[in-house]
């Protein structure tokens, strides 16, 4: 009798931890540290270094515990995309990465309009492109406070280009190659003096032309626009007609060829945002030939992200407190001094720290002032949630015309096809 | 009125009874969690699954009744044959000359002639242990698309242009088949090991003395009695190449090309790139289908090979 009981309590345990593991109760809230303080959970990924400022936050505000967890960037997403399509467990805040933010306008519903908490009285901070972006396509709905962004600018090697007989100084190059046009002349010359592609592949010169655009794959009406878009077909012809200039080299980026060719200097330009610095400095520490300037006809933003709060957040308010105050001007200059996160309020590029701003590396020039310029230049245009598949499939089609020289039109079109394909899943 | 004695023993009687059914529950409780677990983390992901297939779903938003449609939208698509015909292909150049080398291997440790057997065993098996992901990458540098890379450079010895192994029909196919050789094929050579040493040694002893040489040996001792583990190796090497999916996630680094696309791959792109769950969810009963017909024809196929060779020994 004795051993049936216990067979029985044990069962009975096992199930209860099950049980348990199913239902993920909302006490999180009460567990923080003091008597009384109410826990925020943040979710964020990369080295944003906020736990610092949070700490700091949390100093002036003694009665507010944040609790800021870290994840890797892909797991962050899915975390988030599955705690959303669940309907629980989000946590109060959660930091979502630019190009991911397409993906949750489905689950509108599940966010917080952050109108409605006072949003509109930070918005003019913030640059218009960045904050419309965090926006629904009608403009009535706010999703998140924007972080820092990554405008683009010209990364260029000053030995591969003085090679083929043009400036190193940045503003005369600058000057020197101001248009697409121009780029391409100067891609034929490297070419010839130097035997070196301009571009690292075909994704990032493609991308530069792309982000010039006025509208992209979709209209704000969710609609594929990409067909009639004369102005992509152009960003296709052009690097097309890089490609038969034997300009476009094909090391696809994070390969260890693209990290060994920006020690090397195996290609002349990197079109790449701001945060491209770091990893420029990691793959080439001891190549000092890297140089910074602004890139032909405008800028294009690669990156950032923005910080929202969840419909199911007990405490909304206290959070839009902290996220108010954690992407105002002021602390996105400390994130920027701390970890280089480019802010997105341009009143920061005015402040001190900022025009006097100088890197070594890229020979003592002011990098900062670089990037704030593109940042102003950058277009605001409507994504879409399929956006990534479009860029996939475009993707394709020049590398097939890259590394096996397929037909561009044909492959242009079988991208147009394989993309309506795709859609009507949706 | 009833004696004391006969009270007892219908006490008794019914008590036992009673422990008996507590016994049952008992164990039911103890085989609970297994089952528990695999109702919520086995059975309802599957069965909805089946239902979802009928449905349009993005994770997030209105679920809408679709029909049939999603399975009319990838039967429609080319590649999503092109992505069964690539699983069939790597498949087979991933497990045929697998189980082949595996074979040999296994009769190379077996035999009475080798020395340092645990060491080539452990060697062997090694690979089975190490992480899908790091092959996959190990595998991408070696199969990297430059002429500096290791099999381009090797190539390049007598004279072949670099081979773009990303985009190239049979080079995407041929690097993908080569992970998943080095991967499984100490896992199946331990399992013919396995079988090999259970052979009684009368047997060869018997046919030595017959007069058979060692390929006689081989082929009517070994390979008969070997049977039910080739059987075993085939069916789990089926369904696994069925099922083929991080090699190419990695290789392709997350652009995955028609050259290399696997069915499950496919499905993985649908469901957890850009959220078309309905469609994804029809690719896995497809795939489900089709698991189900390869195993048929294994079983029929290996059961009347096991059985001519049977016959013959």
């Amino acid at each position: 009798m004795k051993k049936v009981l216990k067979a029985g309590l044990v069962a009975g345990g096992v199930m209860a931890i099950l049980a348990g593991c199913s239902s993920d109760e909302a006490d999180s809230g009460t567990s923080g540290s003091g008597g009384g303080s109410e826990t925020i959970d943040m979710w964020v990924f990369g080295t944003t270094g906020y736990e610092k400022l949070a700490d700091a936050y949390m100093e002036e505000n003694p009665d507010v515990k944040i609790n800021v967890q870290t994840t890797e960037m892909g797991d962050h997403h899915n975390n988030l995309f599955t705690a959303l399509s669940a309907g629980q467990g989000a946590p109060d805040i959660a930091m979502i990465e630019v190009g991911e933010i397409e993906r949750y306008r489905e689950a509108q519903d599940r966010f917080v309009n952050l109108y409605d908490l006072g949003a509109g009285d930070v918005q003019d901070n913030y640059l218009d492109w960045v904050w419309n972006v965090g926006g629904s396509a009608d403009g009535e709905f706010q999703f998140g406070l924007p972080t820092d962004i990554g405008p683009t600018a010209m990364y260029y090697r000053t030995d591969v280009v003085s090679e083929a007989g043009y400036p190193t100084d940045p503003a005369e190059l600058a000057a020197e190659v101001d248009t697409w046009d121009k780029y391409a002349t100067f891609a034929k010359d490297i070419a010839e003096a130097t035997g070196k592609p301009v571009v690292d592949n075909a994704e990032l010169i493609f991308n530069a032309k792309r982000d010039q655009a006025s509208e992209h794959y979709f209209n704000r009406d969710n609609e594929l626009i990409v067909e009639e878009n004369a102005e992509i077909r152009e960003a296709y012809d052009y690097t097309v007609d890089l490609i038969n200039a034997d300009a476009v080299g094909n090391m696809p980026l994070w390969t260890p060829e693209w990290g060994q060719g920006m020690a090397e200097g195996s290609y002349a330009t990197l079109l790449g945002p701001a945060w491209m610095q770091g990893v420029v400095k990691g793959n080439a520490p001891d190549a000092s030939e890297w140089m910074i300037t602004t890139m032909p006809e405008g800028a294009g933003n690669w990156g950032g992200s923005y910080l929202t709060i969840s419909e199911e957040s007990d405490k909304q308010e206290e959070a839009y407190a902290f996220i108010e105050w954690l992407v105002s001007p002021e602390n996105q200059l400390e994130s920027f001094k701390d970890m280089g996160l480019f802010p997105s309020t341009p009143e920061t590029y005015a402040a001190e720290e900022f025009t006097n701003y100088s890197d070594e590396y890229f020979g003592g020039i002011n990098t900062a002032a670089v990037f704030a310029e593109a940042a102003e230049q950058v277009n605001d245009v409507y994504k879409g949630r399929n956006y990534l598949l479009v860029q996939g499939e475009i993707m394709t089609a020049l590398n097939n015309v890259l590394s096996s020289g397929g037909d561009p039109d044909q492959e242009w079109e079988d991208a147009m096809e394989r993309i309506k394909q795709r859609l009507e899943r949706e | 009125m009833v004696s004391k004695s006969e009270k007892y023993t219908e006490k008794k009687a019914r008590r036992s009874l009673s422990e008996e059914k507590r016994h049952s529950i008992a164990g039911y409780l103890f085989v609970s969690p297994f089952f528990i677990l695999f109702a919520i983390f086995g059975l309802f992901p599957m069965l909805f699954s089946f239902y979802l297939a009928f449905f349009k779903w993005n994770g997030l938003g209105e679920m809408t009744y679709n029909g049939i449609n999603n399975f009319t939208i990838i039967f429609n698509d080319p590649i999503f044959w092109k992505s069964i015909y690539n699983t069939v292909i790597i498949g087979l150049l991933g497990t045929v000359p697998q189980l082949i080398v595996a074979f040999l291997l296994a009769y190379a440790l077996n035999s009475q002639v080798l020395r340092f057997k645990n060491t080539f065993r452990v060697a062997i098996f090694m690979p089975y242990v190490t992480s899908i992901v790091a092959v996959a990458i190990l595998f991408s540098i070696i199969f990297n698309n430059q002429s500096f890379g290791l099999v381009n450079s090797f190539l390049g010895i007598f004279g072949v242009e670099p081979i773009v192994f990303t985009q190239s029909e049979w080079g995407a196919k041929i690097a993908i088949a080569a992970m998943i050789f080095w991967r499984w094929v100490g896992y199946n050579t331990i399992i013919y090991l396995a079988g090999m040493q259970s052979i009684s040694n009368d047997l060869y002893e018997a046919a030595k003395i017959d007069g058979a040489t060692l390929t006689q040996q081989l082929r009517y001792i070994t390979l008969p009695m070997l049977k039910p583990f080739v059987l075993f190796t085939v069916f789990m090497g089926t369904i696994g190449s069925l099922q083929i999916f991080t090699e190419p996630l990695i290789f392709f680094g997350g652009n995955l090309r028609e050259e290399g696309i696997t069915v499950v791959a496919y499905l993985y792109r649908d469901a957890f790139e850009n959220n078309f769950f309905g469609t994804a969810s029809a690719v896995a009963i497809v795939l489900f289908a089709i698991i189900m017909v390869f195993s048929v024809i294994n079983l029929l196929v290996t059961n009347r090979l096991g059985r001519g060779k049977a016959r013959k020994a």
